[in-house]
């Protein structure tokens, strides 16, 4: 009888469920960073080609997730989706297999936890959005960087995060100017639009966001649920934290985003780079 | 000649056009000190750029604070006289349009010797920012930022309408310093308006500022001495580059319940406070007992999670809200209460009056207008209840004990 009464309250989300393929391939490269250099790095791409922004997955609810982890790299290393898989080795060469069902609206940050934070800290992180709208929706995986700390990583050396002082800022691989360029970051819509921006955070700094124009709803957040509901116009991005906010713009306009934290909107000490955006709302 | 006279003219009447429909003009000069004058903890002076509402005098830290009504229309004019770099006003969280948000190259900046308005409305009461969005990371660091109070329109001891009332309310504004970014090479800087980009140092605080105030300062500036009964409502922002986690003692049972000018959907009781930079909370004190004893605030390293400062805030929790207070309160009783309850108001506040019992989970079980009939509180079953009696634009809350 209990098992009926699950199955009926599931069904609506069951009816427009489907089995979703997806793959990550763990690759190395580098991204350039803000002052022109090349920073070494590693992401989770959706092909065996590698881009500097790691792969997205998104859902529906209900949805199953059948997932192939490939790890291209020659070093292991794990993955992990935070709160909800557990944490499995992936050696040089080798793939792990994951099932699993995504019944709930929200966001699922996904990374390596190997050593923690220390791979993760080579770019390994990622989003998984399960929504159940079409809505225009917009995505931030946020991050820092801390030039030569990568190299030290790679090479099997010692980091001192007690002092970890980051001088590059990201959002989806990106700094500003170049945020704004790709089309999944950069916020656009028209006066009263239901807007969606699916935030995560990838890094190990805290990073308070100021909306300038709006405030935004917070629909979710995998650190504060109780938090839901909350109209902010400078919102805190916790590390290994995921953050859905709903924008409904009043007005025309081009607002800026950026970090409060005014250091970030820098790059090796030059500003305005790092962590600025805007968002661009017609009539 | 005459083209100019027009011109002049007709500007001058636009401005008296303006200013005819609003509430409130105010002015800032954004300018910067020549000599150091702004005296840290330690005895060292340092140099500011800042606003200010005068043309002469050194500049304070914070910059003044500004107080508009609700829904007020508002012209604020900025004249720059920084002898250098053009300025801004950016109000933080007042979503205001994009020609009047301060940001340079999105609205408009003002050059050295220029003047310029922002025209807004203040839609929301709460507690806001305002700061320079020019060279953001160099001129707020430089001083450049003060508080912005909205009152509801009924009355100034009130949350919003139909919020929570208050007797007093305390102002505390977190910053830092790093005094090597105050050098008269950084404060003084010559404008170069092809220069796209700026070169600043690295970020190494020494001073941790409440009010720009710290250790030894902050006695005097910065304290709460309230009374037995009293409710303090605090406005806590933050605009530094650090995150504030401001803890407080039980006995003040704080309780938060707005933030960013919004009201929170729950409240959160909590000794515990923790606003990141650009934030505001709303803070409701409710002192229920004799103290004496600090509450502290501490800065943590955004990067780290590390705590590298605290700064102490003396709290005195003494005497008794006032009696002439005391005898314009209402009354109520028998508390504990099995099936009635008697709520006696003074004459001055009788008219109008309601009452609302809520359970503890906030959910509202009862509501009525107040008179000289027993309240019949025979079908709430036994437990705590929080009871607010309103009138007149103010609100009392009563802890119920039903058996």
């Amino acid at each position: 009888m209990k098992a009926l009464l699950i199955f009926v309250l599931l069904c609506p989300a069951i009816v427009n469920a489907a089995i979703v393929n997806e793959s990550l391939y763990i690759l190395k490269d580098s991204i350039v960073v803000s002052s022109g250099e090349k920073l070494p790095y590693l992401t989770y791409n959706a092909s065996t080609s590698f881009t500097g922004t790691n792969a997205r997955i998104v859902l529906s609810p209900g949805d199953v997730l059948d997932l192939w982890v490939h790890n291209m790299d020659a070093s292991e290393h794990h993955f992990e989706i935070r709160g909800t898989t557990p944490s499995e080795s992936i050696l040089s060469g080798d793939s792990i297999h994951i099932i699993h069902t995504f019944l709930e609206n929200g966001i699922h940050v996904f990374h390596d936890p190997l050593n923690y934070p220390n791979q993760a800290s080579l770019g390994l992180g990622g989003m998984i959005v399960v929504r159940d709208h079409s809505y225009p929706s917009f995505y931030w995986n946020i991050k820092e960087h801390k030039r030569g700390q990568n190299d030290t990583v790679l090479l099997g050396g010692a980091v001192d995060w007690a002092h970890y002082s980051p001088d590059f800022f990201t959002i989806n691989g990106k700094s500003n100017p170049y945020i704004n360029q790709d089309s999944n970051a950069r916020v656009t819509g028209i006066v009263g639009d239901e807007i969606y921006i699916y935030v995560t955070n990838t890094g190990q700094s805290i990073h308070p966001l100021h909306f300038h124009g709006y405030h935004v709803e917070v629909r979710a957040s995998t650190r504060n649920p109780n938090h839901v509901g909350r109209m902010k116009d400078s919102q805190g991005i916790y590390p290994a934290e995921g953050v859905v906010l709903r924008l409904i713009p009043d007005k025309e306009g081009e607002y800026p985003v950026h970090d409060h934290n005014l250091v970030t909107t820098t790059g090796a000490n030059v500003y305005p780079l790092g962590l600025f955006t805007t968002i661009l709302i017609a009539p | 000649m005459m083209r100019q006279l027009y011109l002049a003219l007709v500007s001058f009447a636009a401005v008296l056009g303006a200013n005819a429909q609003m509430d409130s003009v105010l002015t800032l000069i954004s300018k910067i000190d020549f000599q150091p004058s702004h005296e840290l903890h330690d005895g060292n002076q340092i140099l500011l750029m800042g606003y200010s509402s005068t043309i002469g005098g050194s500049l304070n830290l914070p910059s003044p604070t500004l107080e508009f009504k609700e829904n007020d229309s508002i012209q604020l004019d900025m004249w720059n006289l920084s002898q250098g770099p053009p300025h801004t006003i950016h109000l933080h969280g007042l979503d205001v349009d994009q020609e009047n948000d301060g940001v340079p190259a999105l609205s408009f900046s003002v050059a050295h010797d220029d003047t310029g308005s922002y025209m807004f409305k203040a839609p929301h009461p709460g507690t806001y920012l305002y700061h320079c969005h020019e060279t953001s990371v160099l001129h707020v660091q430089a001083g450049m930022y003060g508080v912005i109070i909205v009152r509801p329109n009924s009355t100034d001891t009130m949350t919003w309408d139909n919020g929570y009332s208050f007797h007093s309310e305390r102002t505390w504004l977190m910053s830092e310093i790093d005094t090597n970014w105050h050098h008269d090479t950084i404060i003084n800087h010559t404008y170069d308006s092809t220069a796209m980009t700026h070169l600043v140092l690295d970020y190494r605080l020494q001073h941790f500022l409440i009010n720009g105030k710290s250790e030894h300062q902050l006695v005097g500036n910065v304290e709460l001495f309230a009374s037995l009964g009293e409710q303090v409502y605090l406005r806590l922002a933050n605009i530094g580059n650090y995150g504030n986690r401001m803890i407080l003692p039980s006995v003040l049972n704080a309780q938060q319940v707005s933030s960013d000018g919004r009201p929170l959907p729950n409240t959160v009781l909590s000794d515990t406070i923790e606003i990141l930079p650009g934030e505001r909370y709303g803070v409701l004190l409710d002192c229920d007992a004799h103290f004496q004893g600090t509450g502290v605030v501490e800065y943590f390293n955004l990067n780290t999670g590390q705590v590298e400062n605290t700064q102490n805030i003396a709290v005195t929790v003494d005497g008794y809200v006032g009696i002439s207070e005391y005898l314009e309160e209402p009354k109520m009783f028998p508390n504990p209460a099995t099936n009635q309850l008697m709520i006696a108001l003074p004459e001055s506040i009788q008219e109008m009056a309601s009452v609302t019992i809520e359970n503890m989970l906030g959910r509202r079980v009862l509501e009525q207008k107040i008179s000289d009939k027993p309240i019949i509180i025979a079908p709430l079953v036994s437990g705590n209840y929080i009871v607010r009696i309103r009138s007149k634009g103010r609100e009392w809350n009563r802890k119920l004990i039903i058996q």
